[in-house]
C-alpha cells in the first residue's frame, strides 16, 4: 500500500511523465494556452491512462512477456517484440471505443472531452506510460496507479501552463523569447520546482 | 463491394507482410541479443571485482575469455554450502566466485531489488574476508535520470569500495545508504556500514538499503564460511561449470 | 553547386526541411521523445540515426504504396508501416549497439508517436513520389537531428565537462574552482536550453 502511494505521488511530482520524461510534449504546447482546452484536454488524457496502462498491461502478462503465452500450451513463446505495435493498436482502439461510447451515454461528457480524443492517440504519454510500466516490471495494481498517477501529473502541468500562461500575457517579455522561447523556458522553470518534491518522503 | 474488397485485401497483405519482417528481424537476431546480455551481465561482474576498470570497455571476446578464466558461477544453500548442479533446488542461491589463479579472491553476489521506480539489478563484490566490499556495479535501473539515475555512475559506485557489511566486531548489519553525507550524519563508529547518499533521491536510497539488508541476510551463511576461512580451494580441473572447484573443509 | 541544382525540387526540400521550417523551433513537432536523451551526446546522436532512417524509409514505403492505399485506412496504414520500422530498428540496435540500446530504453519504440514521422508521411509522402520523399525524410531526419545533437552537446559540455564520454574540460579548471552544471543533467536545463536556442535563432534570424 505504501509502494502505491509512493508510485502515485512520484508519477504526479517528481517522476511527471511531462516535466521530467518530456513525453505529451506535442498537444501540451499547442493547447497550453487557454484554460478551459487545458483542463479538458487533461482529464481526457487521465481518463485514457487510467484505461490503457491496465489494459496494455493485461495484454503483455497474458500475451507477450516471455513466457506468456504458457496457458495456452506455449511456454516457450516470447512476442516482447510486438508489444510497440500492439500497444499503439490497443490505444488506438481504446480511445475510438471510448469515444463512442461516451457520445451514446453523456452528451455533456461528450461535448467536453470529445474533441479531444482523437487528439490523444497521438499523445507520446500514453504510449510512454505503457512502456515505462512493462520496463519497470510494475504488477497489476502498481500499473493501474502508476497511470491514474502519470495522467493526474500531466494534466497537472499543462493546467498550470495554460494559468501561467494567462499571467504572462502582461509581462514584457523580449521580442525574441515570445511565443516558443518563453513557454519553454517556463516549463523549465515548472520542471526545476516539481523536482523539489521528490524531498518529500512517506 | 470491390472497394471494400480492396481495402481488406491491402490491409491483410499489409499486415502478413509486416509480421513476416518483424518474425524474421526479430528471431534472426535473437541470439545476438541474448549474448550481448550475457556479455552485459559478465562486464559488470567483472567490474565489481575490479578486473575492468570503469573507462575501460574492451571487446565482447576478451570480456568473455576473461569471464571464463577467472569467474566461476556456484550456487549455495541456505547453510551456505556449495550445490552440486544436478542437484540445484529453487531456493538455492546464485554465487560467482573470483579465482586469482588456485585461490579465491572475492565472491561476487546478485542484487535485484525494488528501486524507487522498478527493479534494480547489479552485482556487489565482497573480499575473501567476507566482510570488505571491493565494488558495486549496476546494470538495470529505472530512476530517475540525475536524481536516483545516479547510482550507476562511478562515483557513487566507488563509494562502496572499502566499506564493511559487519560491524567492529564483526556482526553481520549489512551496508546502507546514508541521507547525505557519512560524516555528518552518521556516528564515528558507525561510518564503515554507511556511503554518502545522493542529493534529491533519498527513496533510491532507502530501497537500495532495504534490499541490500534483505539480499546479503540471505548470503550471510555464505559470508560466515567466508570469514571463518572455510571455503577453501580444491584441486581443480580446468573448466566447466559443473566443476565443484569450492568444498567445505 | 549549379543554379540548376539550387533550383530543383530536392534542393528546395532540403532547404526547407533543414532551415526553413526545422522542427523543433519552428514546427514544434517531434519535440516529444526527444530531449530525454540528450543528457549524452552519443545516445542523441544513435536516437537522431534510429528517426532518420525511420521517417526515410517510411516516407519511401508509403510514397511508393501511395496509390494503393485505401483512402479509409491510410493512417492506420501509416502507424502500421512505422510501427514496423521502428520495431526493426529498435531490435537491430538491442542486437549491435546494445550499451546505448540500454540507455535510449523507451524512447526508441516512442519514435512511432513522434510527430515528424507522421506528419510527413500524412502531408508529404502520400502526395509525392517515392524518391522525392526518400529524400525528404533524410532531410528531416537530419534536421531533427541537428537540433538534438546541438542540445545534446551543450547538456554534456556544460553538465559533465565531457563531449562523447571524453573529458574536455581540462582538470586545471576544475582545479580553479569551475563546477559541472548539474541543473543541464536534469530536466529543467533541456527545456531551458530549448527556450535559448529559439531565442537566438529569432534574434539572429528575425522573423
Amino acid at each position: 500500500m505504501e509502494n502505491l502511494i509512493s508510485i502515485f505521488v512520484n508519477s504526479v511530482f517528481v517522476g511527471n511523465i511531462l516535466l521530467a520524461y518530456f513525453l505529451g510534449m506535442c498537444s501540451y504546447l499547442s493547447v497550453s494556452q487557454n484554460l478551459k482546452t487545458s483542463a479538458g484536454l487533461g482529464l481526457a488524457v487521465i481518463f485514457v491512462l487510467a484505461i490503457t496502462t491496465p489494459v496494455n498491461w493485461i495484454i503483455y502478462h497474458w500475451l507477450l512477456a516471455p513466457g506468456a503465452l504458457a496457458w495456452a500450451g506455449l511456454p516457450d513463446m516470447d512476442l516482447s517484440y510486438l508489444k510497440l505495435i500492439l500497444f499503439i493498436a490497443v490505444i488506438a482502439g481504446i480511445v475510438q471505443i471510448v469515444e463512442m461510447v461516451i457520445d451514446r451515454y453523456s452528451q455533456a461528457l461528450y461535448n467536453s472531452l470529445g474533441v479531444f480524443l482523437p487528439l490523444i492517440t497521438v499523445n507520446c504519454a500514453i504510449l510512454g506510460a505503457s512502456l515505462f510500466m512493462v520496463e519497470r516490471r510494475y504488477s497489476f495494481s502498481q500499473a493501474v496507479v502508476y497511470g491514474v498517477g502519470s495522467g493526474a501529473g500531466w494534466a497537472l502541468a499543462i493546467i498550470s501552463m495554460a494559468t501561467i500562461m494567462q499571467k504572462l500575457r502582461y509581462a514584457d517579455v523580449p521580442k525574441g523569447l515570445q511565443g516558443f522561447g518563453i513557454r519553454m523556458i517556463v516549463t523549465g522553470l515548472m520542471a526545476m520546482a516539481f523536482m523539489l518534491f521528490s524531498g518529500i518522503t512517506l | 463491394m470491390n472497394e471494400q474488397l480492396k481495402t481488406i485485401v491491402f490491409a491483410f497483405v499489409l499486415c502478413l507482410v509486416c509480421s513476416l519482417l518483424l518474425t524474421a528481424a526479430a528471431t534472426g537476431l535473437k541470439k545476438r541479443q541474448v549474448q550481448n546480455v550475457l556479455v552485459d551481465r559478465h562486464r559488470n561482474i567483472l567490474m565489481a571485482v575490479g578486473l575492468i576498470g570503469d573507462n575501460q570497455h574492451p571487446a565482447a571476446r576478451s570480456i568473455e575469455e576473461l569471464y571464463r578464466a577467472k569467474i566461476k558461477e556456484l550456487w549455495v544453500d541456505s547453510a551456505g554450502a556449495i550445490v552440486p548442479p544436478d542437484r540445484r533446488g529453487p531456493a538455492d542461491l546464485p554465487l560467482y566466485v573470483y579465482y586469482e589463479g588456485k585461490s579465491i579472491e572475492a565472491y561476487v553476489v546478485p542484487i535485484d531489488t525494488r528501486g524507487l521506480w522498478g527493479q534494480i539489478n547489479g552485482y556487489l563484490a565482497i573480499d575473501k574476508d567476507g566482510s570488505t566490499i571491493r565494488g558495486f556495479t549496476v546494470y538495470h535501473h529505472s530512476e530517475t535520470p540525475g536524481l536516483g539515475g545516479e547510482i550507476e555512475r562511478s562515483w557513487f559506485r566507488k563509494k562502496f569500495v572499502g566499506k564493511k557489511i559487519t560491524d567492529q566486531q564483526g556482526r553481520f548489519v549489512s551496508i546502507a545508504i546514508a541521507k547525505g553525507s557519512v560524516e555528518q550524519v552518521v556516528p564515528e563508529a558507525h561510518r564503515i556500514n554507511y556511503v554518502d547518499g545522493i542529493s534529491g533521491a533519498t527513496m533510491t536510497g532507502r530501497f537500495l538499503t532495504s534490499g541490500f539488508k534483505d539480499i546479503l541476510r540471505n548470503y550471510e551463511p555464505v559470508a560466515v564460511r567466508f570469514r571463518q576461512a572455510l571455503m577453501k580451494k580444491k584441486e581443480s580441473r580446468e573448466g566447466g561449470p559443473d566443476d565443484r572447484s569450492v568444498e567445505e573443509k | 553547386m549549379t543554379g540548376a541544382w539550387k533550383k530543383s525540387e530536392t534542393y528546395r526540400a532540403i532547404r526547407a526541411a533543414l532551415y526553413d521550417s526545422n522542427p523543433i523551433s519552428k514546427q514544434i513537432l517531434g519535440i516529444c521523445s526527444s530531449l530525454a536523451v540528450t543528457v549524452k551526446l552519443s545516445t542523441a546522436i544513435v536516437m537522431s540515426l534510429a528517426l532518420t532512417f525511420v521517417v526515410a524509409f517510411s516516407n519511401l514505403v508509403i510514397s511508393s504504396m501511395r496509390n494503393q492505399i485505401p483512402r479509409n485506412i491510410r493512417i492506420i496504414v501509416e502507424v502500421a508501416v512505422i510501427a514496423t520500422l521502428v520495431i526493426m530498428a529498435d531490435e537491430f540496435l538491442k542486437a549491435f549497439l546494445y550499451d546505448v540500446s540500454k540507455q535510449l530504453s523507451v524512447f526508441v519504440g516512442l519514435i512511432i508517436t513522434n510527430c515528424i514521422v507522421m506528419g510527413r508521411a500524412e502531408t508529404f509522402a502520400m502526395s509525392n513520389p517515392p524518391g522525392k520523399s526518400f529524400v525528404d525524410g533524410l532531410a528531416n531526419g537530419i534536421g531533427y537531428g541537428s537540433i538534438l545533437c546541438a542540445v545534446a552537446f551543450f547538456r554534456e559540455l556544460l553538465g559533465s565537462g565531457k563531449l562523447l564520454g571524453f573529458q574536455v574540460i581540462p582538470d586545471s579548471f576544475y582545479a580553479a574552482g569551475y563546477q559541472n552544471m548539474g541543473l543541464m543533467l536534469l530536466a529543467p536545463g533541456a527545456f531551458i536550453m530549448i527556450g535559448l536556442f529559439t531565442w537566438l535563432e529569432n534574434t539572429l534570424l528575425g522573423d
